[in-house]
């Protein structure tokens, strides 16, 4: 099930200062409970995360979503490494307005309860700050 | 005979070696060897302070810009909108800077199109993370980190070019960087003029153009061992009413004198535009 989840959503320019936001609904950002990471791929300008998400009817969605650039993922302390194909997981990703599966990532939420977050905030300072996502 | 003070002693023992083990733990994370290849951020942001005066007339080194998770001070932006004249404004309108008007999808800039390099003087002013500067005795050069450009900054005291994009045989081709000569105005400030830049590229990350007789000023100022400052200015008439100024921008210090590599790979945004940049901006864009 797709879940909105509310937020307060505070935008550092830096982190959009390449790519800007204004394609994304920044106001609610989709949960993807259970989506299994199919590439992480490492690239500039952005690093793309590929999951499939399984929806309420059972079909799967095949979803891809943008990081920071990697300079600034790493500053966050992000590696190439960082996710996995296989990997099952939730993401919460802002969706592009087209409301195709595509989107602005940001955070996911691992197995152990561990959270990575992207760089919308704080990212030149190492910030780790929420963007109003509930854990 | 049982000793009563023998459990206690053991566990006060036990308690003070636990200790000591884990604050040996936390030395060796703070002392954890370190790649002398990687970039530490939390290095350059606990280099705080001046550190001293400046060198003279040094520049020489690799310098955090903003964005470096160095903690550097935001940069003063182009300004915008800067006057244009007429031709100006007609060439700014063909440019299709993505923001809150345009998309990705619809955007022009041939950067965050194809890679194409930025050309001088956008690449001094957008995603200026870090650079070095070092030099020979005729020439500074100026390694700007992303895209891995470099600048060539004469110093022998040649006169700037003064017909690039003519005819004729001694005429000289535009190129992407321009052509430099640089001068100390004083101990701690480095003044470089150049022209002649590629007109197709951009002079800032909002579309604003140059012609290729524009003449870009930059003043590098060391204001300490730890920090730079760049104001930048350009004057090109036919584009622009007045001399506009493109920027402020701060530099630190990288104590490492390393940084992350950082560059635009052609391959990687056609698949990023593909499969993410399009598709977000364009519901009708196959993935």
């Amino acid at each position: 099930m797709v879940v909105l989840v509310a937020g307060l959503v505070s935008i550092d320019r830096s982190s959009f200062a390449h790519h800007g936001a204004a394609a994304f609904d920044m106001t609610s950002p989709v949960e993807l409970k259970g989506a299994v990471v199919t590439e992480f791929l490492w690239i500039n300008p952005h690093p793309l995360i590929k999951a499939d998400y399984k929806d309420e009817k059972g079909e799967v969605q095949h979803w891809t979503m943008e990081m920071g650039s990697t300079v600034s993922a790493q500053l966050v302390g992000w590696t190439r490494t960082s996710l996995n194909s296989g990997d099952v997981v939730t993401l919460y990703v802002w969706q592009a307005k087209t409301k195709l599966p595509v989107g602005r990532f940001n955070k996911v939420l691992f197995s152990d309860g561990t959270t990575m977050r992207d760089t919308q905030t704080g990212g030149d300072d190492g910030g780790r700050a929420d963007t109003g996502v509930r854990q | 005979m049982r000793k009563p003070y023998t459990g206690v002693i053991a566990g006060v023992a036990g308690v003070l070696f636990l200790s000591a083990l884990v604050a040996g733990q936390d030395n060796a994370q703070n002392n954890a060897p370190r790649s002398p290849w990687k970039y530490y951020p939390e290095d350059a942001r606990a280099n705080t302070g001046d550190g001293g005066p400046a060198p003279k007339r040094d520049l020489t080194g690799t310098w955090a810009g903003e964005s470096s998770g160095a903690g550097i001070k935001r940069l003063v932006p182009p300004e915008s909108p800067p006057p244009l004249t007429p031709l100006g404004k007609q060439l700014f309108d063909r440019n299709k800077a993505e923001g809150r008007e345009v998309l990705i999808a619809q955007s022009n800039d041939p950067h965050v199109r194809y890679c194409d390099p930025f050309g001088f003087p956008r690449n001094m002013n957008d995603q200026i993370r870090s650079m070095t500067i070092t030099t020979l005795p005729d020439r500074t050069f100026v390694l700007v980190k992303f895209m891995t450009i470099w600048r060539e900054i004469w110093m022998d005291g040649r006169a700037l070019p003064a017909n690039v994009g003519g005819r004729g045989r001694d005429a000289h081709d535009p190129t992407y960087n321009g052509y430099s000569v640089g001068r100390w105005a004083d101990d701690y400030t480095f003044v470089v003029e150049t022209t002649g830049m590629a007109p197709e590229t951009w002079a800032t990350e909002s579309g604003y153009p140059h012609s290729v007789d524009a003449r870009v000023t930059e003043r590098f100022q060391r204001k300490s061992k730890n920090d730079l400052t760049l104001t930048m200015t350009m004057d090109d008439p036919k584009l622009y009413t007045r001399p506009v100024s493109l920027g402020e921008i701060y530099f630190r210090w990288i104590p490492s004198q390393t940084f992350f590599d950082f560059t635009c790979i052609p391959s990687s945004v056609q698949r990023y535009l593909k499969e993410m940049g399009d598709p977000s901006g364009d519901p009708g864009a196959a993935r």
